[in-house]
Order: C-alpha cells, then structure tokens, then sequence
C-alpha cells in the first residue's frame, strides 16, 4: 500500500518534472504576450506609437461595426480583407491538398531507399532561408523571368504573361511554402493504410470509387485534416509571400496588422486585428477537436 | 537608399563589430537605419580615436523609437528623419549635444536645420537628406520628366510601374498632383488625393520598396525610388535614371541625434565632429549618394556626383521639394486613406 503510493507520488513528480518546461515556455512566450496582447486591443493608441491606458474597445468596433465613437468609424474595408485572407488561406489549403494527396500514395508505395529519399527531398527546402525562396518566385515568375522566357521560347505565348504581383504569384508562394506541411500528416496516414480492407472492398464488388469514397477516404481523412490545419493557421496570419509577390497590392490581414504596428503607428488597432485572426483559428481548431472526439466515440461503441 | 535593404531583412537587424577589439579606450554605440553610413568611416573612427564602435540597424522611424520608448538602452547616437527629431526631443529622450559649438559647425548648411524643435542645432547634427524621385530604365522610358510622364505610361502600360509602399510618400505624390500640400490636414485634400491614386492604382503594378532589380531588367519600367537609387544610376548611366519630377517631389533628411542617457556620451561628441570634416562628410556622400549637408564637402564630391541635378537640385527645383511634419492625430486620415487605396 505504501510502496503503491509511493510510486504514484514518484510517477506525479517525474511528470511535472517532464511537463514543467514546456509548461513554463509556453507560459512566459505565449500567454503573456497574448496576454499584453489582449489587453492592448482594449487601449486607445498613443500619439506615437505605443498606448494609453484608457478603455477604449472601439479598436474593435472600426472592424466589426460595434461599438463605436465619435472618432472611429466602422470600415467595411477590414472586414473584406480578413474575408480574402480567409480565401487565400482556403485556396492555399486546397491546391496543396491536391498536390500531396496522390503523391502520398505514390510514395508510400516507393521502395524503402527510395522512400527515405524522396523524405529527405521534401524536408530540403527548410535548409534554406524562406526569403531566399520567395525571392527565387519573383525571380521566376516575373516578366523576363525563367517561365516567361520558357513559354516565350517554345512559341506558347507571344508576349510575357503578367504572373508578378497578382492574387495568382501569391497562391503559388504559399501552395510552395506549405506544401512540406501538408505532405507530412498525410503521408504518415497513408502510409498505415491497410490495403487488405481495400482488397476486402474490391473483393465484395465496391467499384472503384466506392472504394475510395467508403474505405479510403475515411482512412485517411485524419491526416488530411490534421495536415489542412497545419497549413490553414500558418497561411491565414502570413504577411511575407502577400508584399513580396502580391507586390503589397494582394493584402492579407497580416499585412495590415505589420502595418498598424510599423507605420501607423496604432498598436492597438494591430493587437485587435491578431486578436480577430486568433479567434478565427480557434474556432477552426475546435471544430477539429470536436469532430475527432466524436468519430473516436463513435469509434469506440 | 537607407529602406531598401533593410525591408530585405525584414526584422533582422545586423550587429556589426569593427576590428578594433584589443587596443580599445572606450565604446560608442550607434543606432542608424540599414545601409545609411559609409563603413569606412566607422572603421577610420575607431582607429583613429582607439573606439569600441558598434552599430544596430532599424527601418523605421516608428520601430527605432518603440525601441527606444521600450527602454533600449545602450545607445549613444541615433539617426532620426526631422519629424522624428522633433517628436525625440518634445518626448524629452534626447539631450543636446551642442554641435553647433563644436569645431566644424562652419561647414553645416544652415538651410539643413529644418527642425522646429531645434532651429539652432544645440541638439542634432543636421546628417543628411533627399528627395524622392522615380528610378526608370531608360531603354523603356527614354527622357523620363513628371509624375503627368509617369503616370501616362503606366496607363499605356499597365504594371509596368510601381510606387513605394509607404502610406505618406505615395499619397504625398496624389497630394502633389492635386496641388496640395503633403503635410495637408484638410480630410477633403487628402480625399483627393485618395480619388487621385486610386484611379492609377489599376496601372501600378506593386506598392515596393526593392525595385532597382526589376528596373535594371526591364520587368518594371519605373519605379518610385529614393535618391540613394542614382549609386545605380552611376554605375549603369546609359540604362538607368532618376529624376526628381517637375511637380515637385517628397524629401527626406535625418539628424544625427544624442540620446539621453547615452553611456558614451564625449565619443558620441567626438563621432558629431568626426561626420563634420569635409572629407569624412564627402566619403560618406559618395556611397550614400544623398544630398548633403556639408557645404565644404561639396567641392570634394567627385564631378558626377557634385553636378548631378538629383543630389545638387537647382534652387528652383529645391524649392518644389516638401519635407514630411509631423501630423500627430491627424496621421488616422492617412491610415485609412491607405488601407482603402490598399484594398480596393
């Protein structure tokens, strides 16, 4: 009995040993900064940068419309902004989606030697700097660029097409940056697929189709969703891809929220705006959380 | 010139140590926007008086004095644009270092003292300035004159232009073609300007700062650029240009300003009397290749520099140049001007 509790209390202490310092990391590197963060949105901004401590929520009510002073009015222009980040993050998530889904298979299918390597080519682009790699997409997808000279020489196009600084330059760097994090999640849930329940399939005469739909798809739908929102979260907030190749005319709300702190000098304004992405991905994450807790209830009955 | 790297690196910011470890006396500590000082003259600086120098880099005014607000302490000499003087110096975070009682002073141009704050200069040395022009490829645009020039191509060719990603300086250029002033707080002015480039923003291809590639390759035909851009200018005179517009053009100057508290404050003294001499002054201008401040430099500056219309306007033309005020409160109309012209 004694012994017994012994190992319990034992057990509690190497577990807050382990536990503690990621506790306090986490604590001192993300709450108190989301803590400032949170309450800076609730301040009226300084003259110079800054804020003064006066409650002031009508940081929020210039972008949702409520409340509302004399001096702040509601912009319908946040709201739309927030809605094409939304859409690019989507966009982002979809093509990257279509881009690792097959190639999941394909590799999972590849011999051992060749699969390590093939891991070893994805994870290649972090060892060089993310700048350095959007720069290279301006570099190519500009006017007298590589692609342009390529569709130009083999008489595709007769002008160069004008990709710079478009929604489209934008969707092509994220897809490119994210695409290593879709992969991943996906690839680790299809590569513990068990292919005798899709032989099962075939063999109860399931066409195709039906076997991708009802065995497959529902296999893998774990990493497919764990990789969306390892790419949804990063792709809503990103401000780097947007002012380099959307040429700062495709914003997103990052962008606004650099601004706000940089420019404008109304840190507040920014700390609501974080605050209003933040939300978004939570809700997103929660959705998540909640709909794997009830396919593992459904899973367990 | 000084924006153009260092939105490259983004918040990184460079600590640069000189080679002066062993024999040194004492410290100097600077604080100055990326690429906006001649390394040489840091280098002869700390031989010459045995200095410790070490220099961080911001590229903003607004980050520099969060950083400083934020209690950064540790630096001796920071590089302000005017409005941010004045703003320093009412905040009570600098001190007067007097440096129009040192040696030297002779050679400032008195036309350089464009703070309100400090009309005397008992607090900064006037550093360097500016004016904001367009950079454009001359194969494209062979004689390159107005913004009315500018904006007429960018209609005959859309995207084939770009204007600087900066709230005040492009709507400053609306606020000039509309005739107004670019420190204007008259909301219905700055509408106008607003209605002015948003009926160009279909034509501008990007809101930049790092343009001088894409001009040289032709990808962008012009683009509106600091005068730091003629460095390129000089090296590639028969494909690049810059013009300071007939319109009448934004300018710049930074101060070299004593922060209070500042650890080392006598070698920051001694620094303000080193940028002084004129051939330090002229050393610095042939790489930064702005306006300068030092009227015995001038007969220094190499002949390519010393005769180029953009860094030594005319009268006339300096008197179409308009420097940023401060707007305080006033800056929100701005703002939202931008994120409309951004977004729509």
């Amino acid at each position: 009995m004694i012994t017994g509790k012994t190992v319990q209390s034992r057990k509690t202490q190497a577990l807050l040993l382990l536990l503690s310092p990621i506790t306090i990391l986490l604590g001192a590197f993300f709450l108190i900064p989301l803590g400032i963060m949170v309450v800076y949105s609730f301040l009226e901004p300084g003259l110079y940068g800054g804020v003064e401590w006066t409650w002031y929520p009508y940081n929020y009510g210039r972008i949702i419309g409520w409340p509302l002073n004399d001096y702040e009015t509601f912009e319908p222009i946040y709201l739309s902004i927030f809605l094409s980040s939304l859409k690019i993050a989507s966009l982002t998530v979809i093509f990257s989606l279509l881009i690792c889904y097959p190639a999941a298979f394909w590799v999972s299918r590849m011999s051992e030697r060749r699969k390590s390597f093939v891991l070893f080519l994805i994870t290649l682009p972090f060892f060089a700097n993310l700048l350095v790699r959007i720069y290279a997409w301006l570099l190519l997808l500009r006017p007298t660029g590589f692609i342009n000279m390529a569709l130009q020489s083999i008489g595709l196009v007769a002008q160069p097409l004008d990709m710079l600084f478009s929604s489209f330059a934008v969707i092509v760097g994220m897809v490119y940056i994210f695409t290593p994090f879709m992969f991943l999640p996906i690839y680790a849930n299809v590569e513990k697929l068990d292919y005798s329940l899709v032989r099962a399939s075939q063999d109860l005469g399931a066409t195709p189709l039906q076997t991708f739909l009802r065995v497959i798809l529902p296999l893998t739908l774990p990493g497919i969703a764990g990789g969306s929102i390892i790419v949804f979260i990063p792709a809503l907030g990103n401000f780097i891809v947007p002012s380099f190749l959307g040429g700062s005319k495709v914003q997103m709300t990052g962008n606004l929220i650099e601004r706000s702190f940089l420019q404008s000098r109304d840190w507040p304004f920014g700390a609501a705006l974080a605050l209003l992405i933040m939300a978004s991905v939570v809700l997103v994450v929660m959705f998540q959380v909640v709909r794997s807790s009830r396919a593992q209830a459904r899973g367990a009955a | 010139m000084k924006r153009m790297l260092t939105r490259l690196a983004g918040v990184a910011s460079i600590l640069l140590l000189t080679t002066q470890m062993a024999s040194a006396d004492g410290k100097l500590s600077l604080y100055n926007w990326g690429d906006y000082i001649n390394p040489e003259l840091i280098d002869a600086f700390s031989k010459e008086y045995k200095v410790d120098v070490t220099l961080d880099t911001y590229s903003t005014n607004e980050e520099m004095l969060a950083r400083i607000q934020a209690g950064a302490s540790g630096y001796d000499l920071v590089w302000p644009s005017v409005h941010m003087h004045d703003i320093m110096q009412k905040l009570g975070l600098l001190q007067a270092a007097h440096p129009n009682q040192m040696p030297g002073w002779e050679n400032i141009d008195k036309a350089a003292l464009r703070s309100h704050e400090d009309p005397q200069g008992d607090y900064c040395l006037p550093y360097a300035w500016g004016a904001v022009g367009i950079l454009y490829n001359k194969k494209l645009i062979p004689d390159l004159k107005s913004w009315r020039q500018f904006f007429d191509y960018a209609k005959a060719n859309p995207g084939k232009v770009t204007m600087l990603d900066d709230l005040r300086e492009t709507l400053g250029v609306g606020l000039i073609m509309t005739g107004s002033s670019v420190n204007s707080r008259n909301p219905e002015e700055i509408e106008k300007a607003e209605a002015f480039i948003m009926q160009q923003k279909p034509n501008i291809g990007a809101f930049r700062y790092d343009v001088i590639p894409l001009v040289t390759s032709g990808d962008i035909a012009a683009g509106h650029y600091y005068v730091g851009g003629v460095l390129n200018v000089l090296q590639n005179p028969d494909l690049l240009g810059f013009v300071i517009p007939e319109e009448g053009a934004t300018m710049y100057q930074e101060d070299v300003c004593l922060l209070e508290g500042a650890p080392n404050s006598e070698n920051a003294e001694l620094f303000m009397q080193f940028l002084m001499r004129p051939e330090n002054a002229a050393k610095n201008s042939e790489r930064l290749t702005n306006g300068v401040v030092n009227t015995a430099a001038v007969s220094l500056l190499p002949d390519n520099l010393k005769t180029n219309p953009s860094i030594n306007p005319s009268p006339e033309v300096r008197a179409k140049l308009q420097i940023f005020e401060d707007l305080g409160k006033d800056l929100r109309v701005y703002t939202r001007a931008w994120d409309r012209i951004k977004t729509n």
